[in-house]
């Protein structure tokens, strides 16, 4: 990439570079303290910090604070982390290419899509497993996402962004409907749906995450791969074709990535919304627009996110437990309204 | 009924299309009505369901105290939510406009949510005030936060961003504090499941804002001609303005008080009825009625016999019809 040279050649970029390293310190220690207070923090069965550590770092032992830290808490982080991380970037790879401040997963419907897929798959097709679940809910996701694009005429040059949300929010009601229908009509007891439609880490074993990492780091991986042609977009389609980029492939690509990113956090955790939609804007006034920065701090900073929603869950109503994805919703309806506000 | 057919220039046997689509529909209400007594979880003849009508009747339980009361309230909710899209749509003149698309539903089920949840020893016969209350300050809330001039797409849009602020905050106070979980779907979704001659009973007094509804009609065909031409003609445009939205938000907070909110109804049968009869509303207020009953009592029927004795809620079934339609209208809102 010719662009590299040319960014890292002038010593204001340099300079830049050393406090975005210092952001990305503080964000990942940041991060670290909290995937350790939700280690041990409001649990049922009363852990301190320090048996937390001892449980990570020290020999496997049969007592009951061991067992919950690494049998319960430490694959619920995790997993809590990699969906934030997941989301975020999903939302920043849609926003970057669409050039659509409102774009991300729970807006355009690819949420509630890739839900339906799932729903459908482990109501009506149980044997067909986690496999049959990622691929249905990467096609049910499709799909949602195309019918918004559609019928949002967002490849028209100066299409109306509202006109495109309202048409992600219809599609999303819709998948909704269904999701919720065939769920009620599959099992008698509906209490369960509804953690699970809000989006909630609170039943990830490491089952969960062994079948969430190797999908979500080839994701992540991939969008990182595709941050240079990100920046390249965001020119502006005549530009970008000028400087031999394939718009076709580009969009293919992200397209692709957002939605395996997509469906493999929602089978993991539900549909999680807003995490696509607040995440990347705040990482956007942190770190700037360039991709190849803006897209891991995204991962930081979801990561973070979904891990204190999680904690934030559990602290609201102890010993009740609260869906992460309910706490999310609270924190990002209004950061929503705001968009809608400002940005159309 | 004279007001809904044509102005008669020659008395003949034979119905003008109108009132053709009129006496239609008020035969797909009747067929309607009679399927929701006979079909459901029991299967019911019609001899049986007359004989249930009579409390000696062996099917009177299901009949009388079941089916029926449920029949009444899905009509009155129907017209409700109907006559309240129409009012929106009238005063607002934007096609996407209708309580639940600019949040008022939501609004009015977050406050009777809150208020089931947080004072659980309270008289259901607060739920319609408190619902009231939520309506208009999700009313108010919309006007503060994008102004009355606001273009069709944009008011559309806020209005959806606080009905996700809304319900997400249903969805959590739900998921903190339990109720069970049939009321949650309830308050999710809306649903019919359950209610009986009580709600009923709660319901009627807010029948009484239909034919003030009616009775706005005239004016409101002369605000369909603009502000100007209104004020013109002896009209004062705020102040019925003002009057068909707050009409509007009572009608759909006593619905929703009792139902839950009911997605799409009162987006879409104000829309499908000025297909049938056009945009006077003399016609169209009576017609949206007919309709908004038609399509709760259909959806609810479905809800009910599809996988028997699992029920759906009806606002699912509502959002099937409804989300595919509010599609095509923002197709077509070039």
């Amino acid at each position: 990439m010719s662009l590299t040279t040319i960014d890292t050649a002038t010593s204001p970029r340099r300079a830049a570079g050393h406090a975005y390293g210092w952001r990305m310190l503080g964000l990942l220690s940041l991060l670290l303290i909290l995937a350790w207070v939700g280690l041990f923090a409001w649990s049922a069965i009363p852990l301190s910090g320090t048996q937390a550590m001892q449980a990570l770092f020290s020999h496997p032992t049969a007592q009951v604070s061991d067992v919950v830290v690494r049998q319960l808490r430490l694959p619920r982080v995790l997993v809590a982390g990699l969906v934030g991380a997941c989301l975020a970037t999903a939302g920043a790879l849609m926003q970057g290419l669409t050039r659509n401040p409102l774009a991300s997963p729970g807006v355009f419907g690819v949420n509630a899509g890739a839900a339906l897929g799932v729903a459908l798959v482990s109501t009506y097709a149980g044997w067909m497993g986690v496999m049959g679940q990622s691929s249905a809910a990467i096609l049910g996701g499709g799909v949602a996402w195309t019918l918004v694009m559609l019928l949002g005429a967002a490849w028209r040059p100066g299409a109306d962004k509202g006109r495109l949300v309202l048409a992600g929010v219809a599609v999303a009601a819709l998948c909704g409907a269904l999701t919720k229908a065939s769920i009620i009509l599959a099992e008698d007891q509906a209490a369960g749906v509804l953690t699970w439609l809000a989006g909630s880490v609170a039943n990830a074993r490491w089952t969960v995450w062994y079948n969430l990492w190797p999908v979500a780091t080839a994701g992540l991986l991939a969008a990182l791969a595709l941050a240079p042609s990100l920046n390249i977009l965001a020119v502006g389609d005549e530009q970008a074709r000028n400087l031999g980029m394939r718009l076709g492939w580009v969009r293919l690509a992200v397209g692709i990535v957002v939605l395996v990113l997509v469906s493999a956090s929602v089978v993991a955790a539900g549909s999680i919304a807003f995490v696509g939609l607040l995440v990347p804007h705040m990482a956007r006034a942190l770190f700037g627009i360039d991709h190849r920065k803006l897209l891991p701090a995204c991962c930081l900073l979801g990561a973070a996110l979904v891990m204190a929603a999680d904690i934030l869950g559990r602290a609201v109503a102890f010993p009740s437990e609260t869906p992460a994805g309910a706490v999310l919703a609270l924190i990002g309806a209004p950061w929503f309204i705001y968009m809608v506000r400002s940005r159309t | 009924m004279s007001d809904l057919t044509c102005p008669s220039r020659h008395r003949q046997l034979t119905l003008s299309p109108l009132q053709q689509r009129v006496w239609l529909l008020a035969g797909l209400l009747l067929i309607a009505i009679i399927a929701n007594l006979c079909l459901g979880a029991v299967d019911l003849t019609l001899t049986q369901v007359w004989q249930g009508l009579s409390a000696e009747g062996e099917q009177y339980f299901t009949v009388h105290e079941y089916r029926l009361p449920r029949i009444a309230l899905a009509i009155g909710v129907g017209a409700m939510l109907a006559t309240a899209g129409v009012l929106v749509q009238g005063v607002i003149r934007n096609p996407l406009a209708s309580p639940d698309i600019l949040g008022v539903s939501q609004g009015a089920g977050l406050a009777a949510v809150s208020l089931m949840t947080l004072w659980p020893h309270a008289s259901i016969q607060l739920l319609p005030w408190a619902a009231l209350a939520g309506g208009f300050s999700a009313a108010v809330l919309l006007w503060l936060v994008c102004g009355s001039k606001a273009p069709p797409i944009r008011m559309a849009l806020t209005g959806v961003a606080l009905a996700a602020l809304y319900s997400s905050t249903i969805d959590f106070l739900l998921l903190t504090r339990p109720l069970d979980i049939n009321n949650a779907l309830l308050w999710l979704t809306g649903s019919l499941w359950g209610r009986g001659w009580q709600q009923l009973y709660t319901l009627l007094p807010w029948l009484i804002l239909l034919p003030a509804a009616l009775w706005l009609s005239h004016r409101l065909n002369l605000m369909g001609l603009g502000d100007d031409s209104a004020t013109c003609l002896g009209v004062r445009a705020p102040r019925v303005r003002l009057l068909a939205l707050a009409l509007a938000v009572g009608l759909t907070s006593a619905a929703v008080s009792l139902c839950g909110p009911i997605s799409f109804l009162g987006l879409v049968s104000p829309h499908l009825a000025r297909q049938l009869v056009g945009g006077r509303h003399q016609r169209l207020l009576p017609v949206a009625m007919l309709v908004g009953a038609v399509l709760l009592l259909i959806a609810d029927l479905v809800a009910r016999i599809i996988h028997p004795p699992i029920e759906l809620p009806a606002g699912i079934m509502t959002a099937l019809i409804g989300a595919p339609y509010f599609l095509w209208l923002l197709l077509k809102l070039r």
